[in-house]
C-alpha cells in the first residue's frame, strides 16, 4: 500500500506544476495580449485618424459649396472667402496643401461621410439632424438665419406670424439650416428649396416668392445688391446658431487638433480679423465681376 | 431560364452583399412614412406620392401642348410658306443642340416672368417646347407616310387642303404616329425630372427635400426610382400593347 | 430621338401634298402671315420684358468669363472655357465606353442564346425607363463611395510626380477633379451605352435573314457570319443614328453638373451666381453648347447622306 499512498514526486505535482504553470503563462501573456490589444487599438484609431492621412497625402482636401461670402469665385475664377481662408491658414499650420472639392451643398455630408473628403469648412452650422451623421468641430463663427423679402409682396410683413401662411411662399438653399430653421417657425408656409442662394434670392427679387431664408450676412447682402427690391423684416436674426468644421465619426484625434487649432486662431484675433474682411465692410467687392 | 434567374440571383446576392460590406447605415424601416401613411384609418399621401401625382399631372398637360406644337410644326413644315419651313428648321435645331436643362433655366429665368407665368406652367412649357421639336418630327414622317393616291383622292372628292388634312390624311398618318408618339410620352415622364430644378413639387425634387432632412440618400433615391419605372414600364407595356393592336389592324 | 432629321433642301424638292402642293420659290400670303406673326411676338415679349423686368443687360462680365487677358499668358480661357473642355472631355471618354458597351450588349441582344438577350434587355429595359437625373444621382453616388475608393485612384493619382501629371490633366481635367470626373464617365458611358444598344440591335437587324442565312449555306460559322457578313453591313446602318446618339451624349452631359462635376452647366450657374447676370449667362451657356452640338449634327447628317448613298 505504501508504493500506492504515495505516487513519484514527479507525478505528484506534475498536475499543480502543470496548472500553475498554465496560470502563470496565461497571466503573463494574456495580460501582455490585453495591453497589446489596448496599443493595437490606439494604433489603428491614430493611424486612420483623418490628420494622419492628410499628413500622409500632403494634402487637406477640403469639401464647399459657392455660398457668398463664405466660398465663391473671382474674376479669374479662383476661390476666395472666408471659409478659403480658414482652410488654406488650416493647411498652412499643417504643412499640407489646401485642395477644395466644390460639392452640391445638399449631398455634401453624405459625400463626407463617403470620403470624398477630409473635413467640410464651408459656413456649416451645428444642428442635432447632422450631428447624428457628422461630429463637428468647436464653433468659430457665430451667425443666425435671416430674411431677405420682397417688397412688393412682402410689405409691412415683419413678424413670423405674418409669413406663416399657406399662401406666403418662401425660398432657400436646399440643406440649409436656414430652411430646418423655417420649417419649424413658419409650418403653414410654402417652402420652395433650390441648389443655391443666388436662384433663391433670384425668386424673391423676381417677385415669385415672398422672402428668401438663409445665413447672416447673405439676405443683409442681397438686400443692400437690391435695394428697390428686397427688404430685411426682422432687425435680429431668427435663430441663432454656430458654424463649425465638420469631420467624419470616431476621430478624436482629428477632432482634438482641429478644435485646439480654432482656440488658437481665436486668442491671436485671426478669425476675427478675417471675418470682419469678408462678413464687415465688403472691401473685396471689386474681386467680384458683375 | 434558369441560367437568367441564376443571373437575377447572383446580381441580387452581389447587391446585397455590397449593401451591407458598404458601410452605410441602411434604414429602410425609415422610408415608408414618406411614401404613405395610415393614421387612424386615414390614408395621408407621403411626400414622394404627393411628388408622383404632380409628376403625372405636369407630364399629361405638358403632353397636350407637345402634340399641339407638334401637329402645328409638322404641318407648317410640309406647308407652302418658305418663311414657315424655315421657321420650323430653326425651330427644331435650336432645340436638339441644346440641353434640357439649359433650356429649362432659359425658359425659366427668361421667358417666364416675361410672360407672367408661375413655375408649373413654365416646367410645363419648357417640356412641351422640348418634346415638341421631337413630335414635330414624328408627324411629318407620319404625313409623309401617307400614299400619294390619298391626296389625289380627297382633290378628286373636291376638298380644301383643311379638309384632306382633317378627314383623310390625319386618320390614316395616326397609324404610324401613335407608336413613337407613345415613345414620346415614356420620355416626357422621364425628362419632368428636371423640372425639380426649378422647385416645382415634383417626384425627385420631393425625393431631394426628403433626403437633405434625413440623409437617407440610396433608400429614398432606390424608392423614387422604383416610382418612376411603376409609370415608365407601365406606359411602354401600354405601347407595345397598342403597337400590336395597329399591326394587327393594319393587315 | 437621336436621329437627324433631312436637310432642309431635301424636304424642297419632295413636295408633299400631290395636286395640294404649290411650290413657290418667292413670297406668297402665307409667308406674311407667319412673318407677322414671329415679328409681332417678338415685339409683344420684348414690349412685356421691358415693363415686366426692368433688367439692365449686361454681357461684359459673362465674356470675361469666357476668355479673359491675363497680363502674363496673354488671351487665357476662364471658367466656361474650361467647362466646355470638361463636358468635351466626359463626352469623349463617356461616347468611348458607350460605344463599347452597345456594341457588346447589341451584338448579345440578337444573340440566339436566351442568356445573352435576357441580360442586355434587362440592361436596356431598366436604363431606359429611368429618368437621367435619377439615374446619375444614384450611380454617381455609388460609384465614387464605393468603386472609387476600392480601386484606389485617387490616391494612385495624387501619388504622381507633378510632372507626369500632364496628361492627366489633357485626358481628364485637373488631376484633383481627376477621380469625380473618371466617375461621371463611367456614369454616362453607362447611361447612353442603353441606347447605343438599341441602335447596333436595329443595325444588326436591319440586315435581311437572307445574308446570314446565304453565310451559313457557304459554310461559315456563326461568328464568322458575324464578323464577315453582318457587322461589316450594319456598320453602314449604325453610323448614322451613332453620330446623332453622340449629340445627344454631349446634351446629356449636362446633367454631370447637378453632382457637382464642373462642366459647361455646373460653371454656367457659378458664374451667374457670381456676377448675378442671369440672363447672359445662360444665353451665353446655351451659345456655346449649340455651337458643339450644332457641328456634331452638321457631321451626322453628313454622314447619313454617305451611307445612304452606300447602302443604296
Amino acid at each position: 500500500m505504501n508504493e500506492n499512498d504515495k505516487p513519484a514526486l514527479s507525478r505528484r505535482f506534475l498536475a499543480p506544476a502543470a496548472g500553475s504553470a498554465a496560470a502563470f503563462g496565461a497571466l503573463v501573456f494574456g495580460a501582455r495580449s490585453a495591453s497589446a490589444q489596448g496599443a493595437d487599438a490606439r494604433a489603428t484609431l491614430a493611424g486612420t485618424s483623418m490628420i494622419e492621412e492628410v499628413k500622409r497625402r500632403n494634402t487637406l482636401r477640403v469639401g464647399m459649396s459657392t455660398f457668398v461670402p463664405w466660398a465663391f469665385r473671382n474674376k479669374t475664377g479662383e476661390l476666395i472667402g472666408y471659409e478659403i481662408d480658414v482652410a488654406n491658414r488650416l493647411a498652412q499650420d499643417l504643412g499640407v496643401r489646401a485642395e477644395f472639392i466644390p460639392t452640391a451643398w445638399d449631398g455634401i455630408v453624405p459625400a463626407l461621410l463617403a470620403g470624398r473628403f477630409d473635413a467640410i469648412i464651408g459656413g456649416m452650422s451645428i444642428t442635432p439632424a447632422r450631428n447624428l451623421s457628422a461630429n463637428f468641430t468647436a464653433a468659430y463663427s457665430a451667425t443666425g438665419v435671416d430674411m431677405a423679402a420682397s417688397k412688393r409682396l412682402a410689405d409691412g410683413m415683419t413678424t413670423i406670424e405674418a409669413y406663416n401662411r399657406p399662401n406666403v411662399t418662401l425660398t432657400g438653399r436646399r440643406g440649409s439650416s436656414g430652411i430646418t430653421a423655417v420649417q419649424r417657425l413658419m409650418p403653414r408656409a410654402t417652402i420652395r428649396q433650390f441648389d443655391d442662394d443666388a436662384q433663391s434670392i433670384l425668386e424673391v427679387v423676381n417677385g415669385r416668392a415672398h422672402a428668401m431664408v438663409g445665413s447672416v450676412p447673405r439676405p443683409l447682402f442681397a438686400s443692400l445688391d437690391n435695394p428697390e427690391a428686397l427688404f430685411r423684416p426682422f432687425a435680429q436674426p431668427l435663430v441663432r446658431q454656430a458654424d463649425a468644421m465638420a469631420v467624419r465619426k470616431s476621430d478624436p484625434d482629428a477632432l482634438n487638433f482641429l478644435d485646439n487649432w480654432i482656440m488658437l486662431r481665436q486668442l491671436d484675433g485671426w478669425l476675427e480679423e478675417r471675418q470682419a474682411y469678408w462678413f464687415g465692410a465688403r472691401e473685396w467687392r471689386d474681386q467680384v465681376p458683375g | 431560364m434558369l441560367q437568367f434567374a441564376l443571373f437575377l440571383g447572383l446580381l441580387g446576392w452581389l447587391l446585397v452583399d455590397g449593401a451591407r460590406s458598404m458601410g452605410y447605415n441602411w434604414q429602410w424601416y425609415r422610408v415608408p412614412r414618406y411614401v404613405v401613411q395610415v393614421l387612424d384609418g386615414e390614408v395621408f399621401l407621403g411626400p414622394l406620392l404627393k411628388g408622383l401625382l404632380v409628376t403625372l399631372e405636369i407630364s399629361a398637360y405638358a403632353m397636350v401642348l407637345t402634340i399641339v406644337i407638334g401637329l402645328v410644326a409638322a404641318v407648317l413644315r410640309l406647308s407652302a410658306s418658305v418663311a414657315g419651313r424655315w421657321l420650323v428648321v430653326a425651330y427644331v435645331e435650336a432645340i436638339r443642340n441644346t440641353p434640357l436643362l439649359v433650356q429649362l433655366y432659359l425658359v425659366y429665368f427668361v421667358l417666364a416672368p416675361v410672360l407672367g407665368l408661375e413655375r408649373f406652367w413654365a416646367g410645363v412649357l419648357c417640356l412641351a417646347v422640348f418634346e415638341g421639336a421631337f413630335a414635330a418630327e414624328i408627324f411629318r414622317a407620319g404625313i409623309q407616310a401617307v400614299r400619294l393616291g390619298q391626296w389625289e383622292s380627297a382633290w378628286a372628292l373636291g376638298l380644301t387642303r383643311a379638309q384632306a388634312y382633317r378627314f383623310i390624311v390625319l386618320p390614316q398618318a395616326l397609324r404610324v404616329i401613335l407608336p413613337p408618339l407613345a415613345g414620346l410620352a415614356v420620355s416626357l415622364v422621364k425628362h419632368s425630372a428636371i423640372v425639380s430644378i426649378i422647385a416645382v413639387f415634383d417626384l425627385t425634387n420631393e425625393g431631394r427635400n426628403v433626403i437633405s432632412d434625413t440623409f437617407l440618400t440610396f433608400e429614398i433615391w432606390l424608392t423614387v426610382a422604383a416610382l418612376y419605372l411603376c409609370v415608365t414600364v407601365t406606359l411602354s407595356l401600354g405601347v407595345g400593347l397598342l403597337e400590336k393592336r395597329l399591326k394587327g389592324s393594319a393587315a | 430621338m437621336a436621329r437627324p432629321g433631312p436637310g432642309l433642301s431635301q424636304l424642297d424638292r419632295e413636295a408633299t401634298g400631290g395636286p395640294y402642293a404649290r411650290w413657290r420659290r418667292g413670297f406668297g400670303l402665307a409667308d406674311g402671315a407667319v412673318l407677322a406673326l414671329v415679328v409681332g411676338a417678338c415685339l409683344l415679349l420684348g414690349w412685356r420684358a421691358g415693363m415686366a423686368l426692368d433688367y439692365r443687360w449686361n454681357f461684359a462680365p459673362v465674356w470675361a468669363f469666357v476668355v479673359r487677358y491675363d497680363t502674363e499668358r496673354g488671351w487665357v480661357a476662364n471658367l466656361l472655357l474650361q467647362g466646355l473642355f470638361t463636358t468635351l472631355r466626359v463626352s469623349f471618354w463617356a461616347a468611348i465606353i458607350a460605344a463599347i458597351l452597345g456594341v457588346l450588349m447589341g451584338v448579345a441582344r440578337t444573340s440566339r442564346l436566351l442568356l445573352p438577350r435576357l441580360i442586355a434587355g434587362f440592361y436596356v429595359e431598366t436604363i431606359r425607363n429611368i429618368p437621367p437625373l435619377v439615374f446619375i444621382f444614384v450611380f454617381y453616388f455609388f460609384v465614387t463611395s464605393q468603386i472609387l475608393p476600392a480601386l484606389g485612384v485617387e490616391d494612385w493619382i495624387r501619388r504622381q510626380p507633378p510632372e507626369s501629371l500632364w496628361w492627366i490633366a489633357a485626358l481628364f481635367g485637373p488631376p484633383q477633379q481627376a477621380a469625380g470626373v473618371i466617375a461621371a464617365i463611367l456614369c454616362l458611358g453607362l447611361f447612353e451605352g442603353a441606347y447605343v444598344t438599341e441602335i447596333v440591335r436595329a443595325g444588326i437587324q436591319s440586315i435581311a435573314p437572307g445574308q446570314s442565312e446565304a453565310a451559313r449555306a457557304l459554310g461559315l460559322s456563326r461568328a464568322g457570319t458575324l464578323r464577315l457578313v453582318v457587322l461589316p453591313q450594319a456598320i453602314g446602318r449604325t453610323v448614322p443614328p451613332l453620330a446623332g446618339q453622340a449629340v445627344s451624349l454631349v446634351k446629356d452631359s449636362s446633367i454631370i453638373s447637378l453632382v457637382s462635376i464642373q462642366d459647361l452647366a455646373f460653371l454656367g450657374t457659378e458664374v451667374s451666381a457670381s456676377t448675378n447676370r442671369v440672363f447672359e449667362t445662360w444665353i451665353v451657356v446655351a451659345l456655346l453648347y449649340f455651337i458643339v452640338c450644332g457641328a456634331l449634327s452638321l457631321i451626322a447628317s453628313r454622314l447619313e447622306r454617305r451611307f445612304a448613298a452606300h447602302n443604296r
